[in-house]
């Protein structure tokens, strides 16, 4: 790093010389096709002792019914013919490896963390359970039990009865828009699950995510024990929205706060668009001096925090803003997200607040590339849509190129309140 | 193993920079040695609040943001009973922006009526967020003046009530700012691909200049052994009833801290653990049970805590966890239980030195406890225990009296 001379004399009044980032090194994963297809992708050069693997199961909670999805999920490490899930546990617990497992709309991912060395004793002892797992009716009871208690204490949070509402409307009509209900905890289906185990999980192996300092021996191992899954997964074909714009408030008795969800369909990173609108969604709502947090939470005080998002998945991707406020200002703040959402139609955004915004994505992509876990993770987020790490230059070239007569024409299109789908709870 | 180099400026600020070759980003992590331990019992909830103003501007930058957000970065801050902690991430090239925000709001802030007012009401919407609007949210409120009579723990973070920080004036919190916040009362920790010499120069050059001031040593009233079994019930409108007990432990450097981590993890584990394996699978008491430790500078608390089954009640769990606990101590744990449970803190520990930003928290808070390399020690600590330790501790720890308990029982619709 070349050293930046400092004046002799400090004054406090003037800001350091900004640098600007002028390249990213995205760095690609080894590559490694699976006989049954599957794509195993490995990361190395950690210089430290951590590693992980991550199986991607094409098993989220739009696969099949929503509750099996979710109890198969839960129970996936909970016993097996030869072991009970307290033995499961015990073994793992000995090689000193966690694991976790994350449900989405499209896939579950299984994660397992262990230091390197343990890696692959750990993933034994998990392939072994997972693959043999055969949901203990007494595990599944417990689980059953366990989730619909969790389920009551989420049903009186305003932010949940929000997002849930939010997602059944913005998802009308397609098996998105499919929920757990309370009173479905009581019919479980214990066959259900071993079907979708079956089906999901032996037979629904998407790809695997490795990383760590592993030898060639233990990958050949990891290869040969991944081989066992099937990889029959096919893609779920494009749905059509049809939400409903409009407002829609739930009340709940005694409530100081009213958690709020506005948004609309959107696309994700294969949209022309994409990459544009991502700097419109950061001036708006996606950084700490954006102009929702800027107006409703530093100039009002109506809320701790307020957001927007663009949030993707395989087939879609929606816009969404995200706040709790004071029960007395949710007017308020609707009248404000409305004024700005009409003053990046009407105004066009000045040099300096563009500059800002452009610079910050820049640091926070950098920030997303540093690291092997990291860089995997980008990697990851671009290769499930079918694009490579090429799309990350085109981000960086659209940011630099995107002037403010073109985030006005965005904010036409797409930030028309009357589109939007309002919904409030508390 | 974290290595680090370390100097103190004139103006007794303390500096750790720990080179990592690896990254393009920086770290600037900044902690005050302030918490809400230090506020006057009157006014509640002002290192908090005073958090937010940190981010409303300083003498000669009228917004702390945009600049650091310009420069490619971003940042944040919490607040615990103990300390304030600001952190900013940015790319490397751009270090010296950060360390000019830095120094300028240690030099001297300069928020105004209104940035006091909206971040009042700020606080009060995150009050309402955190505690008041969430099933549960309100139990630590009411079990901290439960367990703590006398240390300044008996109050949250976020305050007694929301009284305190609507009261707050703009002399109180000036007060606040010249007591606390000057450099002999921070640590620095710089985290990056750079050069010590540049390091130096760079800190010399922003924070120099800023006013040495006297440490007031801090005085605050210990708790003392607690004597005798407390409990408070209180009825919400919550799916179940929940419980709390809370035993005292030691200090965040005394040998029970380790031992206590320990414990915790043996016992409320999921699926192994003594607390689910009995009360939770076989006597079927309750939905959910974990033991955890509050972890504090000064002495903390060992808290058991999970909610009641419906048609099961408060009482029948109190009746099964005593004897548990009774027949606990009893017993000694086996060896290689004990060696599965300092490698499973270990592997935890591995995973979260990975990242920047928690080996600079990690760094500045062992600085701020007197050492910075009491960090490359933790592993030796826990390691050096023995079954024996574990289960003479076990048996000190598990006193009813020395116990809280906080029950909060769900009110009959």
């Amino acid at each position: 790093m070349t050293q930046q001379t400092l004046p002799t004399v400090l004054d406090r009044n003037i800001a350091p010389q900004l640098r600007p980032i002028n390249h990213i090194a995205f760095l690609a994963p080894a590559i490694y096709n699976l006989k049954n297809g599957a794509k195993l992708f490995w990361r190395n050069g950690l210089q430290n002792e951590t590693s992980k693997i991550e199986l991607h199961f094409a098993a989220g909670s739009a696969t099949g019914d929503p509750l099996t999805a979710s109890l198969c999920a839960g129970l996936l490490i909970n016993g097996t013919a030869q072991k009970t899930a307290k033995q499961i546990q015990k073994a793992l617990d000995a090689v000193g490896a966690y694991y976790d497992v994350s449900l989405s709309q499209e896939t579950t991912v299984v994660t397992l963390y262990a230091l390197k060395d343990q890696l692959l004793k750990a993933y034994q002892i998990f392939h072994e359970s997972l693959f043999g797992a055969t949901f203990p009716p007494k595990e599944l009871q417990e689980l059953v039990h366990e989730r619909s208690q969790k389920f009551k204490i989420q049903q009186q949070k305003v932010s949940f009865l929000a997002q849930r509402f939010f997602q059944r409307s913005l998802f009308a009509g397609s098996v998105y828009a499919q929920q757990i209900q309370l009173e479905d905890f009581q019919n479980a289906d214990r066959t259900a699950i071993q079907a979708f185990h079956e089906q999901h999980y032996l037979k629904g192996l998407k790809k695997v995510f490795l990383i760590g300092d592993v030898s060639e021996d233990t990958l050949d191992s990891f290869q040969d024990l991944l081989n066992v899954f099937e990889s029959n997964t096919k893609e779920r074909k494009p749905f059509e929205w049809k939400p409903e714009a409009g407002a829609t408030h739930i009340e709940q008795e005694g409530a100081l706060q009213s958690a709020v969800r506005i948004g609309r369909p959107l696309f994700n990173k294969t949209h022309p668009d994409f990459c544009a609108f991502s700097v419109l969604n950061t001036i708006l709502g996606d950084y700490f001096g954006s102009r929702l947090m800027s107006n409703i939470r530093e100039d009002k005080g109506y809320t701790y925090g307020i957001g927007s998002h663009i949030v993707e998945n395989n087939n879609f991707g929606y816009f969404v803003i995200g706040t709790e406020v004071g029960v007395q200002t949710r007017t308020a703040t609707f009248i404000e997200i409305q004024k700005e959402f009409e003053r990046l139609q009407t105004e066009l955004v000045t040099d300096a607040e563009l500059e800002l915004v452009k610079s910050y994505l820049m640091g926070q992509l950098l920030k997303s590339a540093d690291g092997p876990y990291a860089m995997l993770d980008l990697f990851a987020n671009v290769e499930t849509l079918g694009l490579d790490l090429s799309f990350y230059d085109r981000y960086i070239a659209e940011i630099k190129a995107v002037d403010a007569q073109k985030l006005q024409a965005l904010a036409q299109r797409y930030l028309n309140w009357d589109q939007m789908l309002i919904i409030s709870a508390g | 193993m974290i290595h680090f180099e370390r100097f103190t400026l004139d103006n007794g600020l303390r500096v750790l920079f720990h080179k990592e070759p690896a990254t393009p980003m920086a770290v600037v992590n900044l902690v005050y040695d302030v918490g809400a331990r230090d506020e006057n019992p009157a006014q509640t909830g002002f290192a908090h609040l005073f958090e937010h103003l940190m981010f409303g501007g300083s003498v000669h930058i009228p917004d702390f943001d945009a600049p650091l957000q310009a420069a490619g970065g971003q940042s944040n801050a919490f607040t615990s009973n103990d300390i304030t902690n600001y952190y900013d991430v940015l790319p490397a090239h751009n270090l010296d922006t950060a360390l000019w925000l830095e120094s300028d709001r240690m030099l001297s802030l300069a928020f105004t009526p209104k940035s006091l007012e909206v971040q009042r009401q700020v606080v009060i919407e995150e009050f309402k967020q955190r505690y008041l609007n969430q099933p549960y949210g309100d139990a630590w409120l009411q079990l901290r003046p439960l367990a703590y009579q006398k240390h300044p723990y008996r109050w949250a973070t976020i305050g007694k009530n929301i009284k305190h920080i609507a009261d707050a004036t703009m002399d109180d919190v000036r007060a606040f700012f010249q007591k606390h916040y000057h450099p002999g009362n921070a640590v620095l920790c710089i985290v990056g691909n750079f050069e010590l010499a540049d390091i130096q120069q760079k800190v010399q050059h922003y924070f120099g200049d800023i006013p040495a001031q006297t440490k007031i040593a801090r005085q605050l009233p210990q708790e003392p052994t607690q004597k005798r079994f407390r409990q408070k019930v209180i009825v919400r409108k919550v799916p179940a009833d929940s419980f709390y007990y809370a035993f005292q432990m030691g200090k965040r450097l005394d040998n029970d801290y380790y031992l206590a981590d320990l414990l915790s993890d043996h016992i409320g584990n999921e699926k192994t653990g003594l607390l689910f394996t009995e009360l939770q699978r076989k006597k079927r008491l309750v939905s959910e049970i974990t033991a955890y430790i509050t972890g504090s500078i000064d002495n903390g608390l060992f808290v058991i805590t999970g909610k009641i089954n419906p048609n099961r009640t408060l009482m029948e769990l109190d009746d099964a966890l005593w004897p548990l606990l009774e027949k606990y101590k009893a017993k000694k744990m086996s060896k290689p239980a004990l060696q599965q449970l300092i490698l499973k803190l270990q592997t935890a520990k591995a995973f979260q030195d990975q990242g920047l930003l928690s080996r600079a928290m990690n760094l500045s808070f062992f600085e701020l406890l007197g050492d910075a390399a009491l960090i490359n020690q933790e592993s030796a600590r826990f390691s050096s225990i023995q079954t024996t330790d574990l289960q003479t501790y076990a048996q000190q720890l598990f006193d009813k009296n020395r116990c809280a308990l906080l029950q909060i029982q769900a009110q009959l619709p």
